[in-house]
């Protein structure tokens, strides 16, 4: 099939590697601004406490100083990506809860005066009793994190009978599963420069996902009309999630910039990136399943305890998107969700890729590996019978449009040796797990749609500049935008100039978020690209003479079907053009086609399509040290259609190896709101020495309403690894280990208490 | 304060004034604008900072400048020349060993450093050569290939 495309379905070299690979990407570190000021945060030392006076005045007067800031200047200003949760001042007005609060913050003419200045700014504290555990703050008479008590949401929904269902179950599981708070560890640390100028336009320079609603956010924030924000995402070290939403350094340096008018940069230290950026959410999951002896899945129930810590961010949509997720994979027919998003005095999180999925998945696939056993199936043959398939009308009313999960599962089975390894004698076992998720982003955030415009003009000499307001983050998208509009073209990726990034030059776009950017954006350029092969085509039939339906575009040229000798040259069609005053310019704009919202109370939004997958694990497991060895990784992923093989890769093998270390080493520690391994050493991601052997399959399901039939790959690659691996242990060595990650002294002490 | 300081980088011989608590690093980014050198962590954990200095792959954020006083530098901006790529890069464009791109850098000096001195390293060689060069997109995976395609040329 992938044949008859020139671009589609090729592994070619991204578009900016070039500038990537010769140090001439420019980050935000590597901006300077003519003026420039560095700006430094002063953050609390204590969990929970009252500020009872911060006295800045020894910290102005040192020279060098240009601006100090303090909650007086940001009082009233409460941030968080959904507006309306909104609890978290950029700087603290009456409390601080969490140590790296921010408190105030100067800017200076170096980072060493700013630093020093820091040591000069007084704070008085009385000390609050600390609630670190979500349990705990649940408690009656808890000592309150902020005045509306410490849970921010109470969620219960219910689709079918639960009640019913358990009791025509033959057997009914109830396990408790628990996971950590992970951090998404890009390699560069978040940052902005914020310029306020003295004629009141605000530019910022920023490492977000998201430019467009990043603007809407900071203006609606500000009090200022969005062609009045400027906001410029350069070359970006990561996301993950990790920038899906206004930081509160942000805010503070635009109090700088107001206060100094000068542009004022901050960037994190590699402490407070793990003090104080945003992380995944930790939850307890206890979760019931009635099952039938044939092994029907009949019920689900799922209670979930999310560790919000000290702030709403997304920890209110993660949790109610868990209560989605428990419904879909493999379709439980009646479940009933039940949530508590809880304060702590601990750093807030954020979203990160899966988006709770990872989560809930780790609960849900360990638990199938459970009900296999004492069934005594094999859990392949379980999985098989209750896979989703296209067609399918889930009971939250989700709709499938495409599925390869059977061949996902069947693919990575044959693949890892399945039969040959599964329940042998010995220390080595195989495991799997598999995972149900959107492949084109959802209506959710930000307002009742899912969009993304482009707009295409394409040169005298056949090439095009192609404006979009997706964001670049290292996933490829600019690349994957790029092939479609050349394959829709006839013209090579070299001929596509992408400008992404900079939120007065590209039209709107809600950004890099929900595995989004080829189902969405993708579609707009193939929208826009369609114009403008429509305008090339009327031209060329004039000067071929020939019918605008037996035109092809193809290798810059366009010819008549059938016979290629009957050609004219892009460039010339588009210099044609030109001299006879025509522009050849397109615009897409693609919203997706779900009319429906599959709940109007809980107001989830609709999916357009859903990614699937399977990981087949196996290990070896040491008995005397309970070190897990990772011997072979396949992840076999359903997406769609592969618009580039290379990188569809990358990105399952990037998002497996950050699964395999959510699953056994990553994890964010703390003692009494201390965190305990706030760096590289201590919290220990996966190296190049760690990597086994890897392998990615592609099923290609085409879906649709996907361009191409492709859907979304950023974050499945990691949904099913930790449940995977945890399968693989049991299977390995008989010990079963519900709480991530799963650290050699777990399972040592579970091999204890086996003997 | 400031000090006299003479080294060569990428080729050129510089001769500049540096205080004495600024790292390798910090020169080259502030003092000589060559800007392809990260700073990601800070404290010689992550390696998006690796130049070759005398040969040998150093965490440039981890070395004060003036002990390069006199020391051959290289940085990736000293790799290649406009529009003509060292093979080590072509290998990880043509591989697809880049994402972010943040890391790149100081994979690619890393690597450069090892293939020098070693130019058939084996897989657990390079995977040596590199623990210090962290990665969050890839996996490593196409790194590794990139490399190895290196080591031993198809």
């Amino acid at each position: 099939m992938a044949e008859e495309y020139s671009v589609i379905g090729k592994r070619l070299p991204r578009i900016d590697a070039m500038e990537k690979v010769t140090g001439t990407a420019k980050y935000l570190g590597d901006l300077t601004i003519p003026g420039m000021l560095y700006g430094k945060i002063l953050r609390s030392p204590y969990a929970h406490a009252k500020i009872l006076r911060v006295d800045t005045s020894k910290a102005e007067r040192l020279q060098g100083v240009r601006g100090v800031v303090t909650g007086r200047d940001t009082k009233g200003i409460r941030l968080c990506v959904i507006p309306h949760l909104a609890n978290k001042p950029p700087l603290a007005e009456e409390k601080v809860r969490f140590i790296g609060d921010e408190i105030a913050a100067v800017a200076a003419d170096s980072e060493e005066i700013a630093e020093e200045a820091l040591d000069l700014i007084e704070v008085e504290y009385e000390e609050l009793p600390g609630v670190f555990d979500p349990f705990e703050a649940m408690r009656l008479g808890a000592m309150k994190i902020h005045d509306e008590g410490n849970v921010a949401i109470h969620i219960l929904r219910a689709y079918g009978d639960v009640e019913k269902a358990l009791k025509q179950s033959d057997y009914i599981f109830e396990d408790r599963f628990e996971t950590q708070a992970q951090l998404h560890c890009c390699m560069e640390p978040h940052g902005c420069i914020v310029h306020l100028d003295r004629s009141g336009s605000l530019t910022v320079w920023v490492t977000t996902q998201v430019p467009h609603p990043y603007r809407k956010m900071l203006a609606d924030v500000l009090g200022m009309p969005l062609s009045k924000v400027r906001v410029i995402k350069v070359y970006m070290g990561g996301g993950f999630g990790g920038r899906f939403e206004m930081d509160p350094i942000e805010i503070i340096a635009y109090f700088l910039s107001k206060k100094t008018g000068r542009p004022v940069r901050i960037i994190n230290t590699q402490d407070e990136q793990f003090t104080t950026g945003r992380t995944r959410y930790p939850m307890v999951i206890d979760i019931k399943t009635g099952v039938k002896k044939d092994g029907a899945l009949l019920a689900r129930e799922v209670k979930v305890v999310t560790d919000n810590g000290a702030y709403n961010s997304h920890g209110i949509t993660i949790t109610m998107g868990v209560g989605t997720k428990c419904t879909y994979l493999w379709g439980v027919p009646n479940v009933k969700y039940e949530a508590d998003v809880v304060f702590t005095n601990k750093v807030y999180g954020g979203a990160f890729r899966g988006y709770g999925n990872p989560q809930i998945t780790f609960a849900i696939e360990s638990q199938m590996d459970m009900i296999a056993e004492k069934l005594g199936m094999d859990v392949k043959d379980l999985c098989l019978k209750n896979a989703n398939y296209e067609g399918q009308l889930t009971c939250m009313g989700h709709k499938i449009t495409s599925c390869g999960l059977k061949d996902c599962i069947d693919q990575a089975a044959e693949a890892v040796g399945w039969k040959e390894k599964r329940r042998k004698p010995g220390n080595r076992g195989v495991g799997m797990a598999s995972l149900m998720h959107t492949g084109g982003g959802v209506r959710l955030l930000f307002g009742d749609c899912n969009l993304s415009d482009v707009f295409i003009k394409m040169n005298n000499d056949g090439t095009i500049d192609l404006a979009s307001g997706m964001a670049e983050i290292g996933q490829g998208s600019d690349t994957a935008l790029a092939q479609i509009a050349a394959e829709e073209l006839g013209i090579s990726i070299k001929d596509v100039n992408v400008i992404t990034g900079d939120t007065w030059t590209t039209p709107q776009c809600l950004g890099a978020w929900g595995s989004r950017e080829v189902f969405v954006a993708g579609n707009a350029v193939k929208m826009a690209a369609g114009e403008i092969r429509r305008k090339l085509f009327e031209e060329a039939s004039r000067m071929l003479e020939a019918r605008v339906d037996d035109l092809v575009a193809k290798e810059r040229k366009v010819y008549v079907k059938g016979n290629p000798e009957k050609f004219v040259l892009i460039a010339q069609v588009a210099t044609t053009c030109y001299n006879r005053g025509r522009i050849l310019a397109g615009r897409g704009c693609y919203d997706d086609p779900t009319t429906y919202i599959p709940d109007s109370k809980t107001g989830y939004g609709g999916v357009p399509t859903y990614a699937f997958g399977t990981h087949a694990i196996e290990v070896e497991v040491d008995r005397k040290t309970g070190q897990v060895k990772v011997l072979n990784f396949i992840a076999a992923h359903d997406v769609g259609r592969v618009i580039n093989p290379m990188m569809a890769e990358g990105q399952i093998e990037g998002g497996g190896l950050q699964g395999l270390g959510y699953a056994l080493s990553e994890g964010l520690f703390w003692e009494e709101g201390i965190v305990l391994n706030p760096n590289f050493q201590d919290y220990r991601i996966f190296y190049i020495n760690d990597v086994p052997p890897m392998k990615s399959i592609m099923v290609e399901s085409v879906d649709p309403d996907g361009p191409y039939g492709a859907k979304g790959l950023g974050e499945p690659g990691l949904v099913p690894t930790a449940a995977a691996i945890a399968n693989a242990i049991y299977d390995a060595v008989g010990v079963r280990i519900k709480s991530l990650p799963i650290t050699p002294e777990k399972i040592l002490r579970a091999l204890k208490e086996k003997e | 304060m400031k000090r006299q300081l003479e080294l060569k980088v990428n080729g050129e011989d510089y001769s500049l004034t540096v205080e004495p608590h600024r790292t390798l690093l910090e020169m080259i980014r502030n003092d000589l604008d060559l800007t392809g050198t990260k700073l990601g962590c800070g404290g010689g954990e992550c390696g998006a900072c690796t130049v070759i200095l005398d040969g040998k792959a150093v965490k440039s954020c981890l070395m004060l400048a003036l002990d390069a006083r006199g020391k051959e530098i290289w940085t990736i901006e000293g790799l290649s020349r406009v529009g003509d790529l060292h093979p080590l890069q072509r290998a990880f464009v043509e591989r697809g060993a880049i994402q972010c791109g943040f890391c790149t850098p100081g994979m690619i000096m890393a690597s450069k450093a090892l293939l020098d001195e070693n130019p058939h390293p084996s897989e657990q060689e390079i995977k040596d050569a590199l623990a210090g060069n962290l990665c969050r997109c890839t996996g490593y995976v196409k790194i590794l290939e990139a490399v190895l395609s290196m080591a031993k040329p198809d």
